[in-house]
């Protein structure tokens, strides 16, 4: 039985990968590229937020603070060092550091308690980032509300170059958080979302597993966010925004199915892509202009009665161990 | 000095707005357990649902009925067809709050649209006196006394009613109170409708207090309420009355230097509680 899923998972990524390293030969640059580059972001972007919600059972709402410190650190650098080399590797070197120190701020204040601080906690935060990005004391930094225009280095500067680039990182962090999930810590991860006290009664610092889960999530969306500023060349207060990108992320994740990483990618490119088609297209706008609307009530239906996600419900035919299972464990325990 | 007297008066009144939010919030968590991620539209709704009504028909008391109503109702429809189906996994209880928060909004956007939409005060409280340097403002006063009485009311109710006993009783230990007979899943609804009820209420009052309501005010006072509830620990209802004082006064000393910063000071001030104070001002220790 085990055996079916694994080849057919196997089958259907080389499929897809194939799929996206030919896509920009057979089809050319253009308009598609452009959306595919966007989806690479984001899905590397919602792989590494399933590793929280999914892996490790916390739930932030503001990873966007990430995703947004990336883009902007990125972009400040190169629009500073007018798209010189060396400021493209200070800019993601520093963007890593700076998610080190912010993850591990924000993990102080909220992981030792309760997993529900963890979820206002991260939101507040968020916000936090939203309004300073926006604000005018860091204007000459940030330029405000019109966002920032930069060049990328010149040996970048190319549609096909940048194609490869986003999908080289997508390739990256998929290897990464899989090696990663599947590593002893991963275990010990996938130990506490299933049954937390009996974690502390195995005598495992829990606290400090979540703390790593969420520096590693939070570098991955800052390096995410990096290159999404990089495949746009513009950043603006947008990708520091709740229900734009936290929520979205979010959507994204549970739509495409929790615990099962790529469902992240699924979901991204079912979410990109729908939203940019709707942005191009005029019809329609109780349905073009509210698809947050739409996207909300799926998500809702989703949490109710598919726990899993589409690919996690997928997974789950093959006889690979569901997530709705769990809950059981945790009932019998008190 | 006038200043601060008026920043600390405005300081005040902002706090009674903020607890009529974080009351209903840390009672709800008390009870059932669940951060409820959709506080804040309950919040919008009312403000939305409060301007309407007094647009309409010119009536104050109707407006805040109905702001009232609005947020119970929701709160009735958000318990009973979602929150109670996944009763035993709190990670969905929180997701699908959220879900609900997102869809409201969004929903809410069709017919008001994006922009924000003026809100008058009624007469009969729009006065406001001089006294010296100090300007009283009647409206504020009004919320503040507003506050206060809801406070006195849900101190009554926990102490002095049958059912006040019960949901104390609840908040112990809800198994035994099921065991004991009292049917506890219909003392989470209508605890849950209360608190909604109150973010209503909040919300009917936020409308003239602010001047305008837009569809971004439910998340942006949903994110005060979460700060409250943190800094004052989760469950007491006496951490929400310090917890709302303090941020409120907080955001009238702030926003009136930098009003971007509001939320950034609210932040700083709740990070530095939790240094000291993992769980809270008022907070129970609990292993998470």
């Amino acid at each position: 039985m085990k055996t079916i899923p694994i080849r057919l998972r196997h089958i259907m990524l080389g499929l897809f990968s194939s799929l996206a390293l030919l896509w920009p030969l057979l089809f050319g640059t253009g308009g598609t590229t452009a959306t595919l580059e966007q989806v690479f972001a984001f899905a590397a972007f919602a792989m590494s937020y399933d590793l929280l919600i999914g892996y490790t059972g916390i739930i932030s709402f503001g990873h966007a603070m990430f995703f947004g410190t990336g883009a902007y650190v990125v972009a400040i650098a190169l629009a500073r060092g007018n798209g010189h080399t060396m400021s493209f590797l200070f800019g993601f070197g520093l963007a890593v550091v700076g998610a080190v120190v912010l993850s591990l701020l924000v993990a102080f204040i909220s992981l030792r308690i309760r997993n529900a601080y963890f979820a206002m906690i991260t939101l507040a935060v968020g916000q936090v980032f939203a309004v300073m990005a926006g604000s005018q004391g860091l204007r000459q930094w940030t330029h405000g509300n019109d966002g920032l225009t930069f060049s990328v280095p010149n040996w970048l500067n190319g549609d096909l170059t940048l194609y490869y680039l986003c999908l080289f990182f997508l390739f990256l962090t998929a290897v990464f958080l899989t090696r990663f999930v599947a590593s002893p810590v991963g275990q010990v991860l996938r130990g506490i979302r299933e049954n937390e006290s009996r974690a502390v009664g195995l005598g495992l610092g829990v606290v400090q597993f979540k703390t790593l889960a969420f520096v590693v999530s939070g570098v991955t969306a800052t390096l995410a966010g990096g290159v999404y500023a990089l495949a746009q060349s513009f950043v603006s207060t947008g990708v520091y925004d709740v229900s734009g990108i936290s929520l979205n992320v979010l959507l994204m994740v549970v739509i495409g199915g929790v615990g099962t990483l790529y469902g992240g990618v699924l979901g991204a490119a079912v979410l990109v892509g729908v939203q940019n088609l709707f942005s191009n297209w005029s019809g329609w706008p109780i349905l073009t202009q509210h698809e947050m609307l739409w996207f909300g009530i799926l998500y809702i239906l989703i949490v109710r009665f598919l726990p899993q996600g589409i690919l996690g419900s997928v997974v789950a035919r093959g006889g690979v161990v569901s997530w709705r299972a769990l809950p059981r464990f945790k009932k019998s325990q008190t | 000095m006038s200043v601060v007297v008026t920043l600390i008066f405005n300081g005040l009144a902002n706090g009674a707005l903020y607890f009529l939010m974080s009351a209903g919030l840390t009672l709800i968590f008390g009870l059932l357990r669940v951060i409820n991620f959709a506080h804040g539209v309950f919040y919008l709704w009312g403000a939305y649902a409060g301007v309407f009504l007094y647009n309409e028909f010119h009536n104050f008391l109707l407006a805040i009925l109905g702001g009232v109503i609005t947020g119970a109702a929701l709160g009735l429809l958000t318990e009973r067809g979602l929150m109670a189906k996944v009763y035993q996994d709190p990670t969905r209880q929180l997701l699908l709050t959220m879900g609900v928060l997102l869809v409201l909004t969004e929903l809410l956007k069709i017919p008001f649209g994006r922009d924000p939409a003026g809100a008058t005060i009624p007469s009969m409280l729009a006065k406001s006196w001089l006294l010296g340097h100090f300007v009283l403002v009647e409206y504020q006063v009004f919320t503040l006394g507003m506050g206060i009485l809801v406070y006195v009311g849900l101190l009554l109710l926990l102490h002095r009613t049958r059912l006040g006993l019960v949901i104390r009783a609840g908040v112990a230990n809800p198994d035994l109170v099921l065991a004991r007979g009292v049917p506890i899943r219909r003392i989470f609804t209508a605890m849950f409708m209360l608190g909604a009820g109150l973010a209503g209420l909040a919300g009917a009052l936020a409308g003239p207090y602010y001047g305008s309501v837009t569809p971004d005010m439910g998340m942006n006072m949903q994110l005060n309420a979460f700060i409250i509830v943190v800094l004052g620990g989760l469950g007491s209802l006496n951490g929400s009355v310090l917890g709302s004082l303090l941020i409120g006064v907080a955001t009238a000393v702030v926003g009136y230097y930098a009003p971007s910063l509001a939320v950034l000071a609210a932040v700083l001030v709740m990070a530095m509680v939790l240094v000291v104070r993992p769980a809270g001002l008022f907070g129970e220790k609990e292993v998470a």
